[in-house]
């Protein structure tokens, strides 16, 4: 102990006091609560000590006696290189080390071929006292692999990261005999036990995505069912679970895949996109009531302020998101946004059954776009429709459940905003010919003046619905004539044909500017001839059913009216053919493709089918 | 209310908010644009932010903007522009990030135009005319950052989408020449150009254009840095189906333009040289009534070109016009002095533009203009030659400023970087010698003397005593002259044949004298009342001629026998005047006992002239052989002291002889002979005294004593006794000795017979020889 007193402290062991200096400054500065931006300010002052007390010790040339110092501090430099993204900086720092290394055991440096030089590393420094230093850095270099998703790389130097796994986890007891003899070595920033039992969960997710982006679902979940068995942190844990849903999804088990994705959600409540997922499965099969649940528990736990990660101790300089950031990944953890989820909810309400509920869904998005704080921190797009079509589809949802002012409050906004930029006349061409259009911006702007002329019909149409809705026949039947005023001043137009008056047979695909035109003009003529009905003017009345059932021959409201009319009017043979040929094409099945607005109006007078059957029979006696 | 106040430190580019109570919040918001860009010099107020103050960090912020609760910044980061909202709460003064949309950078390659990219981004905030703003800053037309825009104009701009979702829309107009727009509530969004100038965007505002009192701006304004201006209005169908759409009209105004805003129907801007008004309604006028077509906007772009002056200077900063008590459209202006300006521009100066004039107003208009143009011209021209002079006067003023204090500076004449030297010269010009004083003027300052400066030149005879009316005599030269550049020197010759014999030595003082009158005028310095002294004298130094410098040395090739011309007493007057300049350094004085001729003789130490003339003579030539004599004269004749010399003429350099006979300045003839004498007389025959006892007669018998004593002594040191035949030679000190030997014996002997006196009368002269040896 005497001897000790007297003896000059060595470079060596300044060194070390310093490395041991900066960690433990390190592990205060995590214990306390800090912010992401403190947090990183400190990474990049720590980093850049590490890599100063670094560039001293390189100073010297690398003996055997500070070998065992010289790689600890890499290692520690190099995970705050990493760290902090820094992937380039940090492989260099690698190459360094390794020629150092080579340099000391006499060695000739190797090709720059990352697999090789590692290997030929591990053989040399074998049965060393530096083997278990140099493979920290080896796993290093692993992390920077999986974060630069070099999975090859890794796949390639399987055997090696394997046994490096196996030392490391050899070495516990190793370590902690040591500890106990020598109070002055120097120490790790991470604990390269931790950072291998991250990498090696995160690999098996990465690969398993990797391979289920792929389509080869049954060895993706391989991979996932190998990942869940080992100790992960809870959110790798629940990405697994998350991923072997999709593996199930895809081999075309959906409740095994439902099975999965709520493991995921009972592990992690913060995994979203498992709801979203599951969502998918329940529209998949068909299941609208669990859809809509899905819906609605995803939409809130959207709006909850998201809390913030747990902190894992050991492995929160290298979290699983600097790890994990491949783009087949990212692909399955996406989650639209709150808005879109909440536009869907609302529609699926509306279309099925709940229109109260869906009512209030339309509200509350509306609420949301005029509210000026929206929490709205990401700018990724939502697949929202066009305002004035949400505008359109809470028209109709209010005008379905009796709220026809409102309604009408709606339409207005809509036609007040379109009308000045109404175009006089507009050729709709081909939809063959517009998609080879190459000057994308007069044609977008074309687009755009349709689909306003269109936005606009639709919002006089369903005016008309609601004026009809409240019995006054003369307001509605203006408005349908607006309707088609507007609808007038569309031409259509094939290719080396002159613009031309359009008939029903032309429309052969749903979804199309044309078929919507065709459906406006068909409802707005159905509409103005029942007008014309309850005011007795049944001649008229004839005229606009018929010419609605040639614009749109499925309208199942202008088929039967249009025979009401025949029947009044004393032609009952032909009223019941109406009615037969109708009922005959009554199938409703293409509901949900077409918009909400263009669907045929439930409320407004209506026919009884069963009277309508009724003086049908009456007459095949007669 | 709650006020922003901002710092932007660019060094470190963080944006440092801080909250402060202030009572017009409407004002505040308003004078935050100009507020931040004055705010950035003044880096040195970080200092009293205190860290509780700081309401986010965010690098490189560029601008910002305030809207109704929403904070905007603009910053330039790597190769994007961020757009971020931030949200402010209402009860406390913290921040809450809403969004962040970026658009990338278009690079523009070069550095020159990369620095420009540092600087402020222009940013308003555009409603639709029809949606009321929800807080306490709407109140009909707005400041420049937030406008109203016509609800058409809007919707065919933004969207049917904003329109509806009664958004404000984020107007900026990006350092790379783009304007991108953003709908603040319309989710996800992007940053989307509206159009590109491809120059800086200055300023980006809105204008009622036409309509007045609707609160409604008709059409949006975009100003580029080189003057390129981009009017955007609606564009009404001009056929049954076209549809009405937005026009963007481009002009150009002469650039580089600084700063700018909107009034009603103009834009003002300032070019850094002159403030411009550019009206938007004559434009709007030519295209609503001709449609859109090609014509149309040419005529529309023709219509840009003419921006009116109102010659206002130097404004870098200005603030939207406001109509005052009397109906004067007024514009705050601040100055690159920092100068706040207010300017009135006169009634219906806005309004000029509408009132349509005539074809004969306009032909007068146009000669009235070229009129004052050319006036203005030769103004211009006039002022600029008059400041052109001034500096020139200054710059020569300042010359002379430097040159006095030079000179006054040294006290020691001699050393004066700009002094004189003279040399004396005789010229023969139509059979008559003249003697000269050539003087030069040395100038080894680092100045120029320029023009201005005169040489002043005051001959005097030093002894004016001998005057008999006792007066000083003196004869003043003036030279003036030009341009005197460093290293420079000026030759002046003044004659000095004026002077007669008696005058010498002659005292030549310098000075220069520089006098306003040359560079002023007498008309301008008239001017002046209160300049008494008009000339500034700085004295150089004083050179002395004296009587050896006026010898006409006779050549001795060319002997010619000089006739004496004067008479017998000036010729001793001559001798006196010698004598009594050269007093001070004679050692004895003689008067010669002829009577015809006067002569003069001045016993120096041989010794002292070998150590002095010799030694310099070797030093320059060390082989020649020199004489004693000869170098004597050499150096009478042509070294003086005080910065005179005497000019040789033709191959008289070297003299040869010890004789020189030359003339004096009042042509009598003098003879100048160097002799070695010792013991006050002169051996002819040296060889036949030493060796055969041959004395001369004229001796006295002491001489002769002497002379025999001195022989013996030599005698016994070379032939006899001690070195003959020996390899070294005799040497004089063996010899003095001996003498002096000899002499203490006879002092005794003299004494023992108490012949005191005849001691002195044989042996003074060795005495005194010794003594100087």
């Amino acid at each position: 102990m005497a001897h000790k007193l007297y003896k000059p402290v060595s470079l060596l062991d300044t060194w070390i006091q310093e490395n041991n200096n900066l960690v433990n400054k390190w592990k205060q500065q995590e214990g306390g609560m800090n912010t992401w931006n403190q947090d990183q300010s400190n990474l990049k002052c720590l980093s850049s000590e590490f890599h100063k007390l670094l560039m001293k010790i390189q100073g010297v040339p690398l003996l055997a006696d500070h070998a065992q110092l010289e790689l600890t501090v890499m290692y520690n430099a190099c995970v705050y290189s990493v760290a902090l993204s820094q992937f380039s900086e940090a492989e260099l720092l690698f190459a360094q080390a390794t020629e150092r290394v080579l340099q000391m055991r006499g060695e000739k440096p190797v090709t720059s071929d990352p697999p090789v030089f590692w290997r030929k590393i591990m053989k040399s420094l074998k049965d060393t006292d530096l083997n278990a230093s140099i493979h920290w850095l080896l796993c290093l270099q692993w992390a920077v692999w999986l974060a630069t998703c070099r999975l090859k790389m890794i796949l390639e130097l399987q055997e090696e990261l394997s046994s490096a796994l196996d030392l490391l986890c050899t070495e516990v007891c190793d370590d902690r005999r040591r500890k106990g003899k020598s109070p002055d070595t120097p120490l790790l920033v991470l604990d390269p036990r931790r950072l291998v039992e991250l990498l090696r969960v995160c690999t098996l997710i990465a690969h398993g995505a990797e391979k289920l982006s792929e389509g080869e679902s049954s060895e993706a979940l391989n991979d996932l069912q190998n990942a869940s068995s080992l100790p992960a942190p809870r959110t790798l844990v629940a990405y697994t679970h998350l991923l072997s849903g999709s593996c199930f999804a895809h081999m075309s088990h959906p409740q095994m895949a439902l099975q999965c994705y709520r493991k995921a959600l009972e592990t992690d409540c913060h995994c979203v996109s498992a709801l979203y997922q599951s969502m998918l499965v329940y529209r998949q099969l068909r299941n609208t009531p669990a859809e809509i649940q899905a819906l609605r528990l995803l939409h809130s736990a959207l709006m909850l302020p998201s809390a913030t990660e747990p902190v894992i101790a050991g492995t929160h300089l290298l979290s699983q998101s600097l790890l994990l950031c491949s783009q087949s990944l990212s692909s399955f953890l996406s989650v639209p946004s709150a808005l879109s989820v909440l536009h869907s909810l609302a529609l699926k309400c509306v279309l099925h059954g709940r229109v109260s509920e869906g009512v209030e869904h339309y509200l509350d998005l509306l609420a949301v776009l005029h509210s000026e704080d929206q929490h709205q921190v990401s700018s990724k797009a939502p697949h929202l429709p066009r305002l004035p079509e949400l505008y359109l589809e809470a028209g109709a949802a209010l005008l379905m459940v009796q709220r026809p002012d409102d309604c009408i409050t709606l339409c207005e906004e809509v036609i007040n905003t379109t009308q000045d930029l109404l175009p006089e006349r507009v050729v709709l061409e081909e939809p063959e010919q517009k998609g080879e259009a190459i000057n994308g911006d007069v044609c977008a702007e074309h687009e755009d003046k349709v689909e306003m002329l269109l936005w606009s019909g639709a919002a006089y149409l369903l005016q008309g619905h609601c004026h009809t809705h409240l019995k006054d026949w003369k307001q509605a039947m203006t408005h349908y004539t607006r309707c088609m005023n507007l609808l007038m001043k569309v031409r259509f137009k094939k290719i080396g044909c002159q613009p031309q008056i359009l008939s029903a047979d032309m429309v052969d695909e749903q979804g199309t500017d044309l078929c919507v035109l065709q459906r406006l003009k068909g409802l707005s003529l159905c509409g103005r001839g029942i007008c014309f009905i309850q005011t007795d003017q049944l001649r008229e009345a004839l005229r606009d059913l018929q010419l609605s059932l040639q614009a749109f021959p499925e309208c199942v409201g202008a088929g039967l009216w249009c025979g009401e009319v025949l029947w009044r009017l004393g032609r009952r043979q032909e009223a019941a053919a109406c009615w037969e040929k109708t009922w005959s094409f009554t199938t409703q099945s293409t509901a949900e493709n077409i918009r909400l607005y263009l669907q045929e109006p439930q409320t407004g007078p209506l026919l009884d089918s069963i009277e309508l059957r009724q003086k049908i029979q009456e007459l095949v006696p007669t | 209310h709650k006020c922003l106040v901002i710092l932007c430190y660019m060094d470190e580019p963080e944006l440092l908010c801080l909250t402060s109570t202030s009572a017009h919040s409407d004002t505040d918001h308003c004078l935050l644009s100009p507020f931040l860009s004055m705010v950035v010099s003044l880096e040195s107020y970080i200092g009293w932010i205190s860290g509780e103050s700081l309401a986010f960090r965010e690098e490189g912020v560029l601008s910002m903007l305030v809207t109704d609760s929403v904070l905007m910044t603009l910053s330039h980061r790597d190769n994007t522009w961020l757009l971020t909202v931030y949200k402010m709460t209402k009860q406390s003064s913290s921040f809450e990030m809403l969004r962040s949309c970026s658009v990338p950078l278009v690079s523009a390659g070069s550095a020159k135009e990369n620095r420009s990219l540092e600087r402020r981004p222009a940013l308003i905030c555009v409603r639709s005319g029809d949606t009321p703003s929800t807080s306490s800053l709407s109140s009909g037309f707005l400041s420049d950052r937030h406008v109203h825009l016509e609800p058409l104009l809007f919707k065919l701009l933004f969207g049917v989408d904003a329109a509806l979702a009664k958004s404000p829309v984020i107007l900026c107009g990006l350092p790379d020449g783009r304007l991108c727009f953003l709908p603040l509530h319309l989710p996800g969004t992007q940053l989307r150009v509206l159009h590109s100038l491809e120059q800086p965007v200055v300023f980006v505002g809105a204008s009622v254009a036409v309509e007045t009192g609707s609160g409604r701006a008709l059409c949006l304004v975009a100003v580029g840095e080189h003057g390129r201006v981009v009017v955007i209005k609606t564009c009404k169908a001009a056929s049954e189906g076209g549809s009405s759409h937005a026009g963007f009209t481009e002009g150009c105004v002469p650039g580089p333009v600084v700063w700018a805003c909107v009034g009603q129907q103009c834009l003002y801007f300032s070019t850094g040289s002159d403030l411009l008004t550019l009206n938007l309604s004559e434009e709007s006028d030519g295209t609503e009534s001709r449609g859109w077509d090609k014509e149309a906007s040419s005529k529309a772009a023709a219509g840009l070109q003419s921006p009116t002056s109102l010659n206002v200077c130097r404004l870098i900063a200005l603030t939207g016009p406001t109509h005052n008590a009397t109906g004067d459209v007024e514009l705050l202006g601040l100055s690159v002095r920092g100068q706040l300006q207010r300017i009135t521009l006169p009634v219906g100066k806005e309004d000029s533009g509408l009132s349509k004039s005539t074809p004969m107003q306009v032909s007068r208009s146009v000669r009235d203009l070229v009129s004052a143009i050319g006036d203005v011209c030769e103004r211009a021209s006039v002022l600029k030659s008059a400041i052109k002079f001034k500096n020139q006067l200054l710059q020569h003023l300042n010359q002379v400023l430097n040159i006095s204090c030079l000179l006054m500076g040294w006290t020691n004449s001699e050393e004066k970087p700009i002094r004189c030297h003279a040399m004396t010269s005789w010229s023969r010009l139509l059979q008559k010698d003249s003697l000269n004083l050539m003087c030069v003027l040395d100038n080894s300052s680092p100045y120029f003397l320029e023009q201005g400066w005169t040489l002043s030149t005051t001959v005097f005879p030093l002894s004016h005593s001998h005057t008999p009316q006792g007066e000083r005599s003196s004869t003043n030269f003036l030279f003036p002259f030009y341009n005197l550049h460093p290293g420079g020197q000026l030759e002046v010759s003044l004659p000095l044949s004026a002077a007669d014999d008696t005058s010498f030595p002659i005292t030549v003082s310098c000075a220069l004298i520089f006098s306003l009158t040359s560079l002023l005028g007498e008309k301008e310095l008239a001017s002046l009342h209160n300049v008494q002294n008009t000339s500034v004298t700085l004295p150089l130094n004083t050179l002395t001629v004296d009587w050896l410098h006026a010898l006409q040395v006779n050549s001795t090739t060319t002997h010619k026998n000089p006739t004496p011309q004067t008479n017998i007493s000036t010729t001793a007057d001559n001798i006196q005047a010698f004598l009594s300049s050269r007093g001070n350094r004679c050692l004895k004085k003689e008067e010669g006992t002829q009577t015809e001729k006067y002569s003069a003789s001045v016993q120096v130490s041989s010794d002292l002239l070998r150590d002095t003339l010799v030694m310099k003579s070797l030093d320059l030539e060390p082989q020649a052989p020199v004489d004693v004599c000869v170098s004597l004269l050499d150096w009478l004749l042509s070294d003086g002291p005080g910065g005179v010399k005497r000019r040789h003429q033709g191959d008289q350099s070297v003299l040869n002889a010890p004789v020189v006979h030359a003339q004096g300045p009042s042509r009598c003839t003098v003879k100048l002979t160097a002799k070695e004498q010792i013991l006050g007389f002169e051996l002819q025959q040296p060889t036949l005294s030493l060796l055969l006892g041959y004395l001369p007669d004229d001796l006295t018998l002491s001489a002769k004593y002497l002379l025999k004593i001195c022989g013996a002594a030599a005698k016994k040191k070379t032939t006899n006794t001690q070195k003959w035949l020996q390899l070294d030679p005799p040497v004089l000190e063996d010899w003095l000795k001996i003498v002096d030997e000899i002499h203490k014996m006879e002092r005794l002997t003299f004494m023992l017979r108490l012949q005191d006196e005849l001691y002195m009368m044989r042996w003074g002269k060795w005495i005194s020889f010794f003594k100087y040896n």
